[in-house]
């Protein structure tokens, strides 16, 4: 069957839910007082955050299009881990202590929709046709920091997939990249689950509007980050996780940064 | 007289996937060091595997970029000594995130000003892996030589004081499952606020070759998805060719081109005990 390709004016794209309903609420409020046509998640519903069966409801709600990310193909399948792409033993720790977690707390009903979600996602923006992925086009793992993607990459990732802008997230970082003059875009929307590391508890989503140029605004929302803190530490979840939320540090999964990205964080 | 039927067993083949990784293996098996284990039996002697010489190598960077490739690595040998070290540097940087793996015995205050600067000046990630064997100076020095872990962690701490966050890489010789926590603490015992470890296995090649004749068959990868070994999106480039991976360099059975790294983007033959290794521990020579 065709992949229908929706048209549109003015989209939002965020990224990373983390199970963090609370921010997701937010984001959501703030996307359609701007006139967003449409809301579009690049997956990764769970991950970190407590109560993960809280945040299907507020996409339903929302009709918010959403495209698999690792962290839902994993819990959607039950496998054995969440396929994060990590290598360091201590980042895979955590990332076993909270995907453990969310297996057992997403139910049935989610997880079969969770198999639903597709790899990916077309639609146009203006003249734009804008490609969605969870890591990249190629890998659904796959981290695409701003400091290790390199221009070459992108224009040959965009020609390959018959594209003008890729959208991903799965690093947590957003950035955004123009190339040869405006002919195409990548744009890293960042996450809603957890802050940016820049210490401030804040979290971050995209907002692109054809005008007809492309305009990426990023738009940083404020949410209760002290609520989901306190029921992660309720949940018996590592309270490093409650932490980040409190501080905007990264306290856990930093190891896998490149040198670039860590440097900017306290750990 | 009964005819014996004699099998060929076929050699399994990884799949070219795409380039994501150049290596250049820059000052071939020229080092300053003769580690016991070294994967290509570097040393100070007449190198076995000669230096790349400056032009190829730009040609290789050339062609990386024109293929589109994420990240650059530097290794030898030592790569501190080629000659060329600082332009070649420049020019990675200016193509895609590139590491440079050194054993961290050749650096001087001014080399490090130099790679700060160079760091600051790029788009791109520039990351320095500095390799260690034991996180104490005795256990290390046995395998390394006398005064390297000295050396070494002095180069971490000007590294690190310039803000390059370099990674610490060490073999599992080390031995024991805290090999990780015991380098992550020797770090933070250093005043490291980033702490930064990577841990490989070692490979049965090089001075490490020993007597294993272990070799990967069709069978047991059978069901595995090959795509997943590095050898599917890795070229390393030395001086006599170009091969599927950085720890293989030089051996010509594992060669791909006699130098043409388009030539070289086909499937590579997994032929070694060392693949075995990969196969087994999921291992990857890059930085994650």
């Amino acid at each position: 069957m065709p992949e229908r390709v929706t048209e549109h004016r003015r989209i939002a794209a965020l990224g990373g839910v983390y199970a963090n309903a609370e921010a997701l609420a937010a984001v959501l409020a703030d996307a359609r007082r701007r006139d967003a046509e449409a809301v579009f998640c690049l997956g990764d519903l769970g991950g970190f955050g407590p109560h993960p069966d809280r945040v299907f409801p507020l996409l339903h709600e929302h009709d918010v299009r959403v495209v698999r990310g690792n962290y839902d193909e994993a819990v959607a399948a039950a496998a054995a881990d969440c396929n994060c792409g990590y290598t360091d033993p201590r980042d895979n720790h955590y990332a076993r202590v909270s995907y453990t977690y969310t297996v057992a707390h997403t139910s049935a009903v989610n997880r079969a929709w969770l198999a639903t979600l597709p790899g990916h996602r077309r639609v146009r923006l203006g003249a734009h046709r804008v490609l969605m992925c969870h890591g990249s086009p190629r890998r659904i793992n796959e981290f695409l920091w701003e400091s290790t993607t390199p221009d070459g990459l992108l224009r040959r990732l965009l020609a390959e997939h018959e594209a003008d802008v890729l959208l991903c997230t799965h690093t947590g970082l957003k950035w955004r990249r123009a190339l040869d003059g405006g002919a195409g875009h990548a744009v890293n929307v960042g996450v809603v689950g957890r802050p940016e590391n820049d210490g401030t508890p804040r979290v971050w989503y995209a907002l692109l509007t054809a005008e007809p140029d492309l305009a990426v605004q990023f738009v940083p929302v404020a949410y209760d980050h002290e609520a989901t803190a306190r029921a992660i530490e309720a949940e018996g979840l590592p309270p490093e996780f409650a932490e980040t939320l409190r501080s905007g540090w990264w306290t856990t999964c930093l190891e896998n940064l490149p040198s670039r990205e860590r440097a900017r964080g306290r750990f | 007289m009964s005819a014996v039927r004699v099998e060929e067993v076929a050699t399994p083949r990884a799949p070219f996937v795409a380039l994501s990784a150049l290596w250049l293996v820059l000052t071939g098996t020229l080092c300053n060091l003769r580690c016991t284990h070294c994967l290509n039996a570097s040393g100070p002697d007449e190198p076995w595997l000669a230096p790349l010489d400056g032009a190829a190598a730009r040609r290789a960077i050339a062609d990386a970029e024109r293929l589109g490739v994420r990240e650059i690595y530097l290794t030898g040998g030592e790569p501190f000594l080629h000659r060329e070290i600082l332009p070649l540097l420049e020019r990675c940087l200016a193509v895609a995130a590139t590491t440079v793996l050194t054993n961290g015995t050749v650096m001087t205050d001014a080399l490090a000003d130099a790679l700060a600067d160079l760091a600051r000046a790029s788009r791109y990630s520039l990351e320095i892996r500095v390799s260690l064997d034991a996180p104490d100076a005795v256990a290390n020095d046995r395998v390394r030589g006398a005064g390297t872990w000295q050396r070494a962690v002095r180069t971490i701490q000007a590294l690190d004081v310039r803000g390059l966050l370099p990674i610490v890489t060490a073999t599992e010789i080390a031995g024991g499952p805290a090999t990780y926590d015991r380098f992550r603490a020797l770090l933070t015992g250093l005043g490291i606020a980033k702490p930064r470890v990577k841990i490989l296995p070692v490979f049965p090649v090089g001075r490490a070759v020993g007597a294993s004749g272990a070799r990967l068959s069709e069978a047991e990868l059978d069901g595995f998805d090959r795509s997943t070994l590095q050898c599917a999106e890795t070229r390393a480039v030395a001086t006599d060719g170009v091969y599927a991976c950085p720890i293989l360099a030089g051996l010509p059975e594992a060669r791909l081109s006699d130098g043409d790294l388009a030539a070289a983007l086909r499937p590579a033959p997994l032929y070694h005990a060392a693949c075995v290794t990969c196969h087994r521990t999921g291992a990857t020579c890059r930085n994650a």
